[in-house]
C-alpha cells in the first residue's frame, strides 16, 4: 500500500467516524436530549474510537510498512526515555559483536580463507625435508618431479623475495616474488591487463623483448597511476631489468597470506642475476578426478627415484637431503607463516571473546528483565486501553530490534578498530603486514543473530507475562506491591553465570599477563637499553669480497667517530630476530661430542663490549683477525662446556662439520656468557661466533650501536651510509627494546587483549549486579521502610541487600574456579614460568571479582540505608 | 415486538457473512452513510440487531475493498460531509447470492429444529 494513500485514508476514516458521531449526537438532540448528555451517550454507544479505527484499518489489509514505522517510532521513543539503559545496552552489544567479528576476521584472513583462484581446493603444497621438517625443493628436484608426476595438471614454484626497485637513481624496496612460468596458468588466473607469465618466460634470458615481469594491480595504480601504457615499459629491480607485460588482478595477493608481491618475475631473472636458482616453494593443482590420497600415493611411488636423482653428490649436507622425504599438504589457503605462528594464540583469543559474548548476552538479558518490572505498569495501562497482546509484543520486539540494529552498527565500527589493533600487535617492525581484513560476514551475522535473539526474547517477555497479571488489580493496588515478591527466575541464574565466566576470564588474563611480565624481565644475556640495530644490503651493489669488507670498515669507522655513539660493531644474525644459522661442528682436541646444532653468528670487533655480553675469558675479535690470518672463533659458555667439558676452551680448536676450505679448524680465542638469540623462552643454545672479516661473502650483515641518544645513532648511520655507499637503500633501524618486544609479540598480544576482555567482562558483570541490586531496592522500598521503622540498624539493612549479591557470588565463584582450573590446562603451553595451577592467581582473581561486586552493590546498598521510612510507607 | 430490549441480552453475535447481507440489503434501498445504515438495521429489526461500530466499519471497508459497494463523499441532511455507500452491479449479484444462501440455511435450520413439520 502506498504510504501517502494511507495518510489520506487515515484522514478520511477519521472524518467518516467523526461524521457518524456528530450525526448520532444531532439525532439525540433532535429528540429532545440535552447536548452534553447527547454527546456522552453518543460516545458511549460509539465505543472506543481508537479501537474502531484499528479494526477498520485491519480490514484494509496487510500494511506492513505502516505498522512497522509506527512500531519503530514507538520503540525509539521508549529507548530515548531511558538513556542509561539504551547506552549500556548498545555498548554491550557493540562490545560483544565487535570483538568477536574482529578476532574471527583475523583468524579467517590468516588461517581459513582460500586463495582467490578458481577451485582452490585442488591446490596442494609439496614440501621436502628430513622427516619431521618441511621445506622448499631444490631446483633440480623440482624439475625431476615435474617430469615424473602424473597426479597433477602441473606443478609450479613460487618464492617470495623482497627486492629493490631502482628508478631514476632512487631506490625503494618492493615486495617481489619469483615464479615459474607454470604458476599463473596452474593457478588459473586471468590478467587484469596484458598477459601473465607463462612457460615461455622460463627460457633463459627471456624472449626477444627481454625477461618478462608482471606487477600487481595495487602497485600498478599506486606507482604507475593505473596507466595502461605501462605495458612494455622496463622495470629495474636488484640491478637487473625486465619488461612489464601484464598486471595481476587485485583479488590475488600471492600465495603467502601476509605477503602481497608487487612485482612477479620468472626464475630466469634470478638465474640471470645470481647465476644459480633458489629453492622452490612448490605447489600443484590436482588433476580433475584425482583425490588428495591418490596424489599422495602417486608421490610416494616416484619420490625415491626423484630424490636420488636430483641430489648432486657434492652438495652441502648431501646426507640430510638423501634422507629427506617429499610430502603433500592441502594448499587451499596458501601459505601462512603468520597463521602458523599466531594460530594458537588467535584461537585462544577467539575462545575468550566467545565467552565475552555469552556474558554480553547474559548482561543484556539481565538489563531487559530488570526493566520488565518497570514496564509492567505501562503495559497494563495500554492493555486496559484496548491494546491486544499481539500488538504489545510486536511493539516490544520492534524496540528490541532497533536496539539490536544500533548495537550491530556500533559493533561494525568497533570491529574495524579492533582489527587494526590486532594487526598492529602481530606486525613485526621490519615486515609490514599486508592483510585483507574485511569483516568476516559469517561471524558478524552469527553474533548479531545471537544478540538480536537475546534482546528480542527478553524484551518481549513483559508482554507475554501480561496474562498472569490481573490488570484491574494492578491498576488499583499499585504496581509496586503486586510485583514486589515476583522475581524472574532467569535473573537468578544469569548473574552467577556471569560471575563464573568473569572469574574464568580474569584468571586467564592474569595468567597471560604474568607470563608476559616474566618474559619481559628475562635477562637475555645482552644489553637491551640504548642498543640500535641497523640492517644494510650491500648485496645489490657491485662491491664484492675485499671491497665489500672495506665498506663495512669505513661504515664502522664513521659510526664510531660520530658524536653520541658510544660503541659500534657489526653483527649478522640479530638477537631475537627470527633469523639463525645452524651448523654442525665438533671439537678437535679433547673428547667432547660433536653436534649438529650449533648456532652460528658473525660479529665484528668489539661486538661483545657493544652488545653488553660479558667476555668470560680471552679477548674480543680485533681488526687483525682478517681473511688470510689464522681462522678464529669465539664460543659461548654453553658451547665451550659442551665441546670442552671442564677444560679451558681457549687455545683449543673447533672443526666445522662440513669440509670447507675456507673454514677449516678455527682457534677458540674467547668464551663469552650465554646470550639468547633465538627465543627468550628457550635457554641459550651453544653458539659459535666468527669474525665477519674472515667470511667476506656473507650477506645481510648489519650494524649494532650503543648510544644514549638513539636519534644520534640513526643520524650517524644515515650520514655514514650516504658517504660510504650512497646507492644503497636505507632500511629502517630498530631498537633492541623493540626487537625484544616483537619477539614476544604473541605473548604481549594475548596478555594485553585478555586483560582487556577480562576487564570488560568484569565491568559488564558489575553493571549487571548494580542493575539488579538497584531494582531490588526500588521494589522493596516499602519493606525496607518498614524494617527501618521497626528499628533495624544500618548494618542490618546493608546485609539485607548484600545478601542477594552474596548468594550470587556463592554460586558463581566455585563454578568459575572450576572452569578456570579446567581451562588453564589448555593454555599451559603458552605460559612462561608460571604454573596454570598457581593458587595465587586464582586468589587474586577471586579478590578482584569480590571487590568489583562489592563496589557494584555498595551504591544500591547505601541507598537502601538512606530510605526514609515515612516516605516509603506512605508511597504505598 | 417487545418495546424494551436490554442491550446486553439481545446483542446477537452477528456472523461476518450475516452482517454483510444486512448491509447489502440495506443499501438496496438507496445510498446511505455508516450511521444511517446502523440506524436502518436497528429500526428494521425492531431494535434487536444493534450493530456496533467496531463491526460495522470494518465490514463496510471490506465490502468496499471487494468492490460490492462503492463510496462517495456527499453533503448529508444536516449540512455535513459524510461518506455515502451504494451497491455496485457486482454487489447486487452478491446480494441475491447471499439471500438465497440465507433461505437455504434457515430452511435447513427449520428442518432440524422442527422435525415433525417436514
Amino acid at each position: 500500500m502506498s504510504f501517502w494513500r494511507r495518510k489520506t485514508r487515515e484522514a478520511e476514516l477519521d472524518e467518516e467516524l467523526r461524521a457518524h458521531l456528530s450525526m448520532s449526537v444531532e439525532t439525540r438532540v433532535a429528540r429532545g436530549a440535552d447536548r452534553k448528555e447527547a454527546e456522552h451517550a453518543a460516545r458511549r454507544e460509539f465505543g472506543n474510537v481508537g479501537l474502531v479505527k484499528e479494526v477498520t484499518r485491519d480490514a484494509w489489509g496487510r500494511r506492513w510498512l505502516g505498522d512497522l514505522i509506527d512500531d519503530a517510532r514507538y520503540g525509539l521513543r521508549m529507548l530515548r526515555k531511558n538513556p542509561g539503559f539504551t547506552a549500556v545496552a548498545i555498548l554491550t552489544l557493540a562490545l560483544g559483536i565487535g570483538s568477536n567479528t574482529a578476532v574471527f576476521s583475523l583468524i579467517d584472513a590468516l588461517l581459513l580463507r582460500s586463495l582467490a583462484v578458481p577451485s582452490p581446493r585442488e591446490l596442494v603444497h609439496i614440501s621436502f625435508g628430513p622427516p619431521g621438517t618441511k621445506g622448499p625443493l631444490p631446483g633440480p628436484m623440482f624439475d625431476r618431479l615435474r617430469e615424473r608426476q602424473s597426479a597433477f595438471t602441473d606443478l609450479f614454484a613460487w618464492t617470495n623475495a623482497p627486492m629493490v626497485l631502482t628508478e631514476k637513481g632512487a631506490a625503494r624496496p618492493v615486495t617481489g616474488a619469483y615464479a615459474t612460468g607454470s604458476a599463473f596458468p596452474t593457478l588459473k588466473l586471468k590478467p587484469r591487463l596484458g598477459r601473465l607469465l607463462n612457460w615461455q618466460d622460463d627460457e633463459a634470458g627471456g624472449s626477444s623483448n627481454g625477461i618478462a615481469a608482471v606487477i600487481s594491480e595495487a602497485f600498478w595504480i599506486e606507482h604507475f597511476g593505473g596507466d595502461p601504457g605501462v605495458l612494455g615499459q622496463p622495470i629495474t629491480v636488484d640491478g637487473g631489468t625486465a619488461t612489464i607485460v601484464g598486471v595481476v588482478p587485485r583479488s590475488f595477493n600471492g600465495i603467502t597470506v601476509d605477503y602481497a608481491p608487487q612485482v612477479v618475475l620468472p626464475f630466469a631473472f634470478d638465474v640471470a642475476l645470481h647465476g644459480k636458482s633458489s629453492w622452490f616453494h612448490t605447489m600443484g593443482r590436482l588433476k580433475p578426478g584425482v583425490g588428495f590420497e591418490q596424489a599422495k600415493a602417486n608421490l610416494s611411488t616416484i619420490a625415491g627415484e626423484v630424490v636420488k636423482e636430483s641430489v648432486p653428490s657434492n652438495y652441502q649436507r648431501a646426507d640430510d637431503l638423501r634422507n629427506g622425504i617429499l610430502s603433500l599438504a592441502p594448499g587451499r589457503s596458501g601459505n601462512s607463516p603468520l597463521g602458523e605462528t599466531y594460530g594458537r594464540e588467535l584461537w585462544t583469543l577467539q575462545a575468550l571473546v566467545g565467552l565475552l559474548m555469552i556474558i554480553c548476552c547474559a548482561n543484556l538479558a539481565t538489563l531487559e528483565l530488570s526493566r520488565t518490572l518497570n514496564r509492567q505498569h505501562e503495559l497494563v495501562v495500554r492493555s486496559a486501553l484496548g491494546a491486544g497482546r499481539g500488538r504489545l509484543v510486536r511493539q516490544l520486539v520492534a524496540e528490541s530490534a532497533i536496539l539490536a540494529f544500533a548495537g550491530a552498527a556500533a559493533g561494525i565500527v568497533l570491529s574495524q578498530w579492533m582489527s587494526a589493533l590486532l594487526v598492529r600487535y602481530i606486525e613485526q617492525s621490519d615486515f609490514p603486514v599486508f592483510l585483507d581484513l574485511r569483516p568476516n560476514a559469517a561471524s558478524f551475522a552469527a553474533t548479531t543473530a545471537l544478540a538480536t535473539l537475546t534482546v528480542i526474547l527478553t524484551g518481549a517477555l513483559p508482554a507475554l507475562h501480561l496474562t498472569h497479571v490481573h490488570t484491574e488489580e494492578m491498576l488499583r493496588s499499585g504496581v509496586q506491591r503486586s510485583i514486589a515478591r515476583k522475581r524472574h527466575p532467569l535473573t537468578a541464574s544469569l548473574l552467577p553465570v556471569q560471575v563464573a565466566l568473569s572469574l574464568l576470564l580474569a584468571s586467564l588474563a592474569l595468567l597471560f599477563a604474568i607470563s608476559r611480565g616474566k618474559l619481559l624481565h628475562v635477562d637475555p644475556g645482552f644489553r637491551v637499553k640504548d642498543i640500535t640495530l641497523f640492517g644494510v644490503d650491500f648485496e645489490r651493489g657491485p662491491e664484492k669480497g675485499e671491497a665489500r669488507l672495506d665498506l663495512y670498515r669505513r661504515m664502522l669507522g664513521a659510526l664510531r667517530q660520530a658524536p653520541g655513539v658510544e660503541a659500534a660493531s657489526v653483527i649478522a644474525v640479530r638477537p631475537l630476530g627470527e633469523g639463525g644459522m645452524d651448523e654442525s661442528a665438533g671439537p678437535v682436541e679433547g673428547n667432547g661430542p660433536a653436534t649438529k646444532h650449533l648456532f652460528e653468528n658473525l660479529v665484528g670487533p668489539e661486538y661483545f663490549a657493544t652488545a653488553g655480553t660479558e667476555v668470560l675469558a680471552g679477548r674480543e675479535f680485533s681488526q687483525f683477525d682478517r681473511f688470510g690470518r689464522t681462522p678464529v672463533c669465539i664460543l659461548n659458555q654453553a658451547a665451550a662446556s659442551f665441546f670442552f667439558p671442564r677444560q679451558n676452551a681457549i687455545g683449543k680448536h673447533v672443526r666445522p662439520g662440513e669440509p670447507n676450505a675456507a673454514r677449516d679448524t678455527c682457534e677458540v680465542i674467547a668464551v663469552v656468557a650465554d646470550a639468547k638469540y633465538l627465543s627468550l623462552r628457550e635457554p641459550a643454545s651453544p653458539t659459535i661466533y666468527y669474525p665477519y672479516e674472515q667470511l667476506p661473502n656473507f650477506n645481510w650483515v648489519g650494524f649494532i650501536t650503543r648510544s644514549h641518544d638513539t636519534s644520534a645513532a640513526v643520524a650517524a648511520f644515515k650520514n655514514g651510509l650516504r658517504r660510504v655507499a650512497p646507492e644503497t637503500p636505507l632500511l629502517p633501524p630498530i631498537t633492541m627494546q623493540r626487537q625484544l618486544e616483537d619477539s614476544i609479540g604473541k605473548e604481549r598480544m594475548t596478555a594485553a587483549l585478555s586483560l582487556f576482555f577480562g576487564g570488560l567482562a568484569l565491568l559488564l558483570t558489575s553493571i549487571g549486579l548494580y542493575g539488579l541490586q538497584s531494582q531490588r531496592v526500588v521494589q522493596r522500598t516499602a519493606e525496607i521502610g518498614l524494617r527501618i521503622a521497626l528499628g533495624a540498624q544500618q548494618k542490618d539493612m546493608l546485609w539485607f541487600i548484600l545478601r542477594e549479591a552474596t548468594a550470587v557470588f556463592a554460586i558463581g565463584l566455585p563454578i568459575g574456579l572450576a572452569l578456570a582450573f579446567a581451562a588453564s590446562h589448555f593454555i599451559g603451553a603458552q605460559l612462561y614460568e608460571i604454573s596454570p595451577h598457581d593458587p595465587r592467581i586464582y586468589f587474586a582473581a577471586v579478590m578482584t571479582l569480590l571487590g568489583a561486586g562489592f563496589l557494584a552493590s555498595s551504591i544500591p546498598a547505601r541507598r537502601a540505608t538512606n530510605v526514609d521510612p515515612m516516605v516509603a510507607l506512605r508511597y504505598e | 415486538m417487545p418495546e424494551k430490549k436490554e442491550r446486553y441480552q439481545n446483542r446477537i453475535e452477528l456472523l461476518q457473512g450475516t452482517l454483510d447481507l444486512l448491509i447489502l440489503q440495506t443499501l438496496q434501498w438507496g445510498p446511505q452513510h455508516g450511521y444511517g445504515i446502523s440506524v436502518a438495521i436497528r429500526n428494521r429489526s425492531g431494535e434487536i440487531l444493534q450493530v456496533d461500530t467496531g463491526s460495522l466499519y470494518p465490514a463496510l471497508h471490506r465490502l468496499e475493498k471487494q468492490k460490492w459497494i462503492k463510496a462517495e463523499w456527499k453533503v448529508s441532511e444536516n449540512k455535513q460531509r459524510a461518506k455515502y455507500y451504494q451497491l455496485t452491479a457486482a454487489g447486487k449479484k452478491q446480494l441475491s447470492r447471499e439471500r438465497s444462501k440465507w433461505s437455504q440455511l434457515s430452511d435447513a435450520m427449520a428442518g432440524v429444529l422442527n422435525p415433525e413439520q417436514m
